[in-house]
Order: structure tokens, then C-alpha cells, then sequence
């Protein structure tokens, strides 16, 4: 469901699908860089973003093709070894967007290779988010924006309970009652 | 706001999950004499030096930072009782022991304030670290399980910080799970092009109709014990 303050859904929703036009427009030549006049013709293929191209599909002017990220050459790497694969670099909201676009395309097989992608994915994200401590390490760069969110949710949660255990001060000072404030008063002369 | 919970993950921090546990009871042994005090939670007291009675863990801490009192451990603090307890859980790779609900803050508490008041602390303190390290062990082990065909997960004897720690993973993990194992999102494709493990033992797959009934389910059963995590989802 989306949802309107969600930013990462607002994010996501711009991500580029390419889609091929089943009807002439007028006026929306903007739309394509290639094109020369102001219109787009009947069959141009075209890059929209996901909103663009969701809507248009429901008043059936496009026809959406399967994102790049959902690949033959993609789904091979994942079938080799899921958890090596930079998916963040290919959609960084791969699983939303895929989610998303599978009614929209024909191919029914996405759903099922996002949760194979996924399921092989997830044991790495759990094996190393609660035993990393500090900073985050090199394989989370590969992760995607949702798999990167279960992973700090893990890191965070036990790096909190870590510094509970450690201990300091129970009562933390407010962050705004942290700023200096600037004394108005004049400087008494000194004689 | 370090202190404050993230109400995007439903869950507590570590300091309020301690504060909860201050109000579970714990024996101390007096060395003043004072009226019995009546609060909203309970009447406590009337405190004779030299006799035990039971208090709050706040009110515990208090006295014993103003030297009132001296603590007297809980009976499952002794290193028999803990080392009991360590055998058992990693006898058990399925179970957990049960231990009181707050252990890990109690603990923590009674160690960090009583020093002297606890026979062998440090190997005490050892021993309940061990056992909260293979307890989050097997709470590793029991989430490497989870799939798109678990609905909800049932830890019962886990205490409220191990629960706490646990929390934002699990439910976002079973949230991603659920969602990319909807029946709308897996359909029998004509062409398989991926293997996909497991789908041919598929059982029949009871859908959760409302959808944000599953998670108040999923925190629920991960409570167990614990009534006080229903905030808002």
C-alpha cells in the first residue's frame, strides 16, 4: 500500500521503466529526448518513471517492458550466488519496484525470483547484523534499500543494548537544551 | 533523542525496557528503621534493620545509594542455580530456560549498584553473560528458519531485553517475507526460469486477511509474558 509520507516509497515511485507507447500524444515531446517534434508517436519506446508509466498502463497508452534489473543476466547471477550480487547498484529498491511491476508486465516469474533472490540474501543480512559493532561493513553497499534497512534495524538494536550494558549516564540531556545560548547583555567595561 | 523509543519500529530502548523492570520486586535487608510507605503500586515496608522485606527494584537502588540497605540476591542469582541454568540451555538447542522476564536488567541493576552484596560477582556477572549470549545464539538460528511461510513466531521464555534486541529485525524481516510470498505475487509461471526451491511442497497457504492483524499477532506472540509492547502499528 502505498503510502503518502513514505519517502522511500516516494523514491521508488521515480525509478526509470522503459515503456513502449500504444497510442499517439500530442504535446508531451519532453517526454523523449530523441524526439524531434513535440509528440510522441504510436510504438516510440520511452523511459518513464514508475508513476508516469503506472498510470498511463491503467488507461492502456503504454505497454511496460521488465526493468533492466530484472534481467536474464541478473537472474543468473542471483542463481549463482545471490548474496555477491550489487543489486543496489541495479534498482536500489529492487524488491518494491519489483513488487510493483509484476502485475504491469506479463512476466509472471518475477515474484518468484524476488523471493528466491531474497530468502538466499537474507541469511547473510542476519549472520553478520547483529555481531557487527561500529561501523558498517563492506558487503553493505550491495545491499538494497529495504535490505539495508532490516540490516541497521538488527545493527542498531544491538548496539544500543551494548552501550546500555556498558552503561554512562541514565539521564541524557535533551539535544536542544545542548545549544549554547548567546548572552545578550553588554559586556560589563572593565576599568 | 537517544533515550526516546523509535516508533517506527515498534520497539523500546534499552533504558525503558530497564525502567519497566524496576518495578518487579526484589528482597533487601534494611539497616533502618522507617514507616511503612504507601504508593499508587503497593504499600512497602514497615522497615526494621536487619529484617528482609520486599521492595521495588527502584526503590532497592535508591536505598542502597543512600546506604539504607544491602541487597539480598534473588535465589536465581547463585552460581549453582546459574550454572544450572547454562547447562540446560546449551543442552536444549530448541528451548529456552526459564528465567525471570527481566533478568538481563535486574542483573545488571543488582550487580552494578551491590557489589558487596553479591557472593562471587564476577562469576555471576560471567555466567549471565554466557547465558544471554547462547540464549541470542539460538535466537540466530531459530531466524535463519524463517520463510515466507512463517506467519508468526512463538519464543516462549524469552526475556523482555533479548525480545527487545530481536524486535526490529524479526518484524521487518517477517513483514519482506509476507510480502513477497503473497499469493498474487507467486503464480505458477509456464516458463520457470529460476529454480525456485521449496515450491513444489508448497502447503496450503492460509492468508492472514487484515493484514495489520498479523503483526500485532507477530508482537504479541513474541511478548509471550509481556503485556506492555502493544504502542502502535
Amino acid at each position: 500500500m502505498p503510502s503518502y509520507y513514505n519517502i522511500d516509497d516516494v523514491l521508488m515511485e521515480d525509478e526509470p521503466i522503459s515503456v513502449v507507447f500504444q497510442v499517439g500524444a500530442n504535446g508531451v515531446g519532453l517526454l523523449d529526448p530523441g524526439s524531434e517534434t513535440n509528440n510522441i508517436e504510436k510504438g516510440a519506446k520511452v523511459d518513464l518513471p514508475f508513476w508516469l508509466a503506472h498510470e498511463l498502463y491503467l488507461r492502456q497508452a503504454v505497454s511496460t517492458n521488465v526493468p533492466a534489473c530484472f534481467s536474464m543476466k541478473t537472474r543468473k547471477e542471483i542463481q549463482a550466488d545471490a548474496s555477491c550480487v550489487d543489486l543496489r547498484f541495479r534498482c536500489p529498491y529492487f524488491y518494491e519496484l519489483g513488487y510493483k511491476i509484476a502485475p504491469l508486465v506479463g512476466d509472471k516469474s518475477i515474484g518468484a525470483f524476488l523471493r528466491y533472490a531474497f530468502t538466499s540474501r537474507y541469511g547473510e543480512i542476519l549472520s553478520k547484523s547483529h555481531s557487527t559493532a561500529g561501523t558498517a561493513p563492506k558487503f553493505s553497499a550491495r545491499l538494497t534499500k529495504e535490505e539495508s534497512q532490516l540490516f541497521e534495524a538488527a545493527r542498531s538494536s544491538m548496539a544500543a543494548f551494548k552501550k546500555w550494558k556498558i552503561g554512562g549516564s541514565r539521564l541524557e540531556k535533551a539535544s536542544i537544551l545542548g545549544r549554547k545560548r548567546k548572552t545578550t547583555l553588554p559586556q560589563p567595561s572593565i576599568p | 533523542m537517544a533515550g526516546q523509543s523509535d516508533s517506527h519500529l515498534l520497539s523500546f530502548s534499552a533504558p525503558e525496557v530497564e525502567f519497566l523492570a524496576e518495578d518487579e520486586l526484589v528482597e533487601i535487608i534494611p539497616n533502618l528503621r522507617m514507616d511503612a510507605l504507601n504508593m499508587i503500586c503497593g504499600d512497602f515496608g514497615p522497615f526494621f534493620p536487619q529484617i528482609a522485606t520486599k521492595v521495588p527494584l527502584w526503590l532497592a537502588v535508591a536505598l542502597k545509594k543512600r546506604g539504607k540497605c544491602s541487597f539480598r540476591p534473588p535465589e536465581w542469582m547463585s552460581v549453582e542455580r546459574l550454572t544450572q541454568v547454562l547447562e540446560a540451555e546449551r543442552e536444549s538447542p530448541r528451548e529456552f530456560q526459564p528465567l525471570p522476564f527481566h533478568y538481563v536488567e535486574i542483573s545488571k541493576l543488582l550487580i552494578d549498584n551491590g557489589h558487596e552484596d553479591i557472593p562471587d560477582i564476577y562469576m555471576v556477572r560471567s555466567l549471565i553473560e554466557d547465558i544471554r549470549d547462547v540464549r541470542f545464539h539460538k535466537v540466530e538460528t531459530g531466524l535463519e528458519t524463517i520463510s515466507g511461510r512463517t506467519h508468526a513466531v512463538k519464543l516462549k521464555n524469552l526475556s523482555a531485553m533479548e525480545v527487545n534486541i530481536v524486535r526490529p529485525f524479526m518484524v521487518r524481516a517477517l513483514q519482506a517475507f509476507y510480502k513477497l510470498d503473497s499469493p498474487e505475487m507467486i503464480q505458477q509461471p509456464e516458463a520457470t526460469v529460476n529454480r525456485r526451491p521449496r515450491v513444489i511442497d508448497r502447503g496450503p497457504r492460509v492468508s492472514l486477511q487484515i493484514r495489520p492483524f498479523s503483526l500485532y499477532y507477530v508482537s504479541m506472540l513474541l511478548s509471550d509474558y509481556c503485556h506492555f509492547n502493544f504502542i502502535s502499528i
